[in-house]
């Protein structure tokens, strides 16, 4: 074990980020957020309230949502995160960021980082949400702008495509 | 002012031995830390007391819930998720699931910790009424051993535990003895999610020849502790539930509780919401508990009870088409039988917005048609169940359907007529009614002025709720 009594000292951390490896030299206690927005450049997890109440820093740790800004770095050694810079494919946006933009789900941009990946973390787990299921998916999610409701007509658009794509893949019929 | 990295230690050993080695080695100095949800908090505050933090976060030792024949055992490393995922949490001990379910959004409990919640000790925090109820103990571990100490026990003071420095919350146990019990938690808050509560409630009661037999009251956000009520207990158990009773227990309770004002609620509207909570539970044991058991009479209804709340919801909407109504008979469960569940439907139906009536009304088919009207833009884009709502209207209008042409068309007419006046579809409770007589009925009703003619549609359709309901218990 290392010798504690020489202070504080940054330690290497291997992470995948976006499906890619990467290493970061940073102090166990920096927070996911900083690291992913002013090492690795991803700016796309906003710093809202910067105390879990807000969603606006949320990514995917382990396949799991999470605020980064309440996350230190070192916890998320080893770990696989996901940000909204790692949802599309190439320029193929993400069936979630497609309703967004046809419903209305987007307006200033501050939440909607965190309010997608909180809704991809919700359809992954549960592929015909209620109205009432996709509220309370996103729930820790909050938006000055839009009402919400846009937000919640988009999320269901996404699922109903997400489903008939599965059926189309799947050879299933409707 | 934001603290700055550079000024803190953290370390990850890795093994539960290891920590609680490091506790040992420098008792007070390492602050533990699981998902965060409240150290980094404080962290971001600049108001963390150490500079040392040893991390907990997934640690396999904390992170497993074993469950024997006498009780339940959660390790304290167990997220709201753990909890939520967890199949006989959420049939035997509802207080704990509901409490997870309310604790911050979808990510803090994905982080968040049943034992980062105990030791941090919070007066307001949700799970700790139900661990009251559920007279959970706590096993505490350090490299002089483990203990095991009730937890009523282990608040000691506004954040103050019994915890020795050198100690590490290890695991709650849970005694599997409450499930027959009625169990009844609510939270009062400024908004449904991500809100602290201004008081909570979790409480487990059961009657038996018309008294209270046994019971279990805990609040939260009452005291600098959360608060088991024994006075109340003790106010209530072995009496009938009547008015003196109830008058003795809201007494018992507003005087056994010292709530505070602060930013979010005052002393005296805890205090009375306090009360309001305790009758609301004793009220609700009264009705329902009497035939409350291990297993209800009604598979249909022991079923639904233990279906998480979404499930639930899709499940009952075809007795009703307003959202709203099906939220709150999920929110109202377990139901006992069919009597509670009718109950719970009337008074529900008649707490609704006229909004949410509406939106019942639009589910169904205009008479003598099949389908509901699919041209309104308020319909929600998934209509869960829809098929069984639309053969249930098919059954209902059985009488209509078979009817000789011409009185389908007069029907169709005065449809016609009623939705022009009326800005809506008819509502009857066509069940048993001949085409004539619904033909009466409707002409009749043209004459109402607004309000009246609302009032009538929204017992119509109480009306066909109730028979709904009753068919969705004997499927």
């Amino acid at each position: 074990m290392n010798d504690f009594r020489e202070g504080p000292r940054k330690v290497e951390i291997a992470f995948t980020v976006n499906g890619e490896p990467r290493k970061v030299c940073a102090y166990p206690m920096e927070r996911l957020l900083d690291v992913l927005r002013l090492e690795l450049g991803l700016t796309g997890a906003k710093e809202g309230c910067g105390e879990g109440e807000c969603g606006s820093c949320s990514v995917l740790m382990n396949g799991g949502l999470v605020n980064s800004c309440l996350v230190p770095v070192l916890q998320a050694a080893d770990s696989e995160i996901v940000t909204i810079e790692g949802l599309a494919d190439g320029e193929t946006l993400h069936v979630l960021q497609q309703a967004f933009l046809e419903y209305g789900g987007a307006q200033c941009g501050i939440c909607t980082p965190g309010m997608i990946l909180a809704a991809a973390h919700l359809l992954q787990r549960n592929h015909e949400p209620t109205i009432e299921e996709i509220r309370e998916g996103l729930s820790g999610n909050l938006c000055r702008c839009t009402g919400y409701s846009q937000i919640v007509e988009a999320v269901a658009e996404a699922a109903r495509r997400g489903l008939e794509q599965h059926h189309d893949e799947t050879g299933a019929t409707a | 002012m934001r603290a700055n990295p550079s000024d803190y230690e953290m370390v990850a050993p890795g093994s539960l031995q290891a920590i609680v080695s490091l506790l040992a080695r420098e008792p007070g100095a390492w602050l533990p830390i699981a998902g965060g949800t409240d150290v980094m908090v404080q962290y971001a505050a600049g108001k963390l007391p150490g500079r040392k933090l040893v991390s907990l976060w997934n640690l396999p030792e904390l992170r497993r819930i074993d469950v024997t024949a006498d009780e339940i055992r959660i390790g304290a490393g167990c997220t709201y998720t753990d909890l939520r995922q967890h199949a006989l949490i959420g049939r035997d001990f509802p207080l704990l699931a509901a409490a997870a379910r309310w604790t911050g959004g979808i990510a803090n409990q994905n982080r968040g910790t049943l034992g980062g919640n105990i030791v941090n000790a919070s007066p307001a925090a949700d799970s700790l009424p139900a661990l009251l109820a559920y007279e959970a103990e706590l096993i505490l571990v350090s490299v002089r051993g483990e203990r095991r100490l009730p937890y009523v026990t282990f608040h000691t003071g506004y954040k103050k535990t019994l915890m020795a420095q050198d100690e590490l919350l290890q695991a709650v146990c849970l005694p599997r003895r409450f499930t027959g019990y009625l169990a009844h938690a609510r939270k009062v808050g400024a908004r449904n999610a991500q809100a602290i509560s201004k008081v909570c409630i979790a409480a487990l009661g059961r009657m038996a020849n018309g008294v209270v037999e046994d019971i279990r009251i805990a609040l939260g956000s009452v005291a600098p502790v959360p608060l088991r009520l024994w006075a109340t207990e003790h106010a209530v158990l072995g009496k009938r539930i009547d008015a003196l009773v109830l008058a003795l227990a809201r007494t018992a309770a507003t005087g056994e509780i010292h709530p505070i004002d602060d930013i979010r609620s005052s002393a005296k509207y805890r205090t009375t919401v306090a009360g309001n909570l305790v009758v609301e539970f004793l009220n609700r044991l009264n009705a329902e508990s009497a035939e409350v058991g291990p297993v209800g009479p009604n598979d249909v209804l022991a079923r639904w009870n233990l279906l998480p709340v979404g499930q639930a919801i899709i499940a009952i909407q075809p007795c009703c088409g307003s959202s709203a109504w099906a939220q709150k008979m999920a929110d109202r469960r377990p139901l006992s039988d069919e009597a509670a569940l009718l109950a719970a439907s009337n008074e529900t139906w008649r707490s609704l917005q006229r909004s949410d009536w509406i939106e019942a009304f639009q589910s169904h088919p205009r008479i003598g048609e099949s389908r509901a009207s699919e041209a309104l833009p308020t319909q929600p884009p998934i209509q869960p169940r829809a098929a069984e709502s639309a053969a249930w209207s098919a059954q209902e209008q059985q009488a209509v359907t078979d009817a000789d042409a011409d009185t389908k068309k007069i029907l169709a007419d005065a449809n016609r007529e009623y939705e022009q006046r009326f800005g809506r579809i008819f509502i009857v409770c066509a069940t048993g009614k001949s085409a004539p007589e619904i033909l009466q009925i409707l002409t009749r009703r043209l004459n109402n002025d607004a309000e009246a003619e609302l009032q009538e549609a929204a017992e119509q359709q109480r009306q066909i709720t109730e028979i709904r309901l009753k068919k969705w218990l004997q499927r």
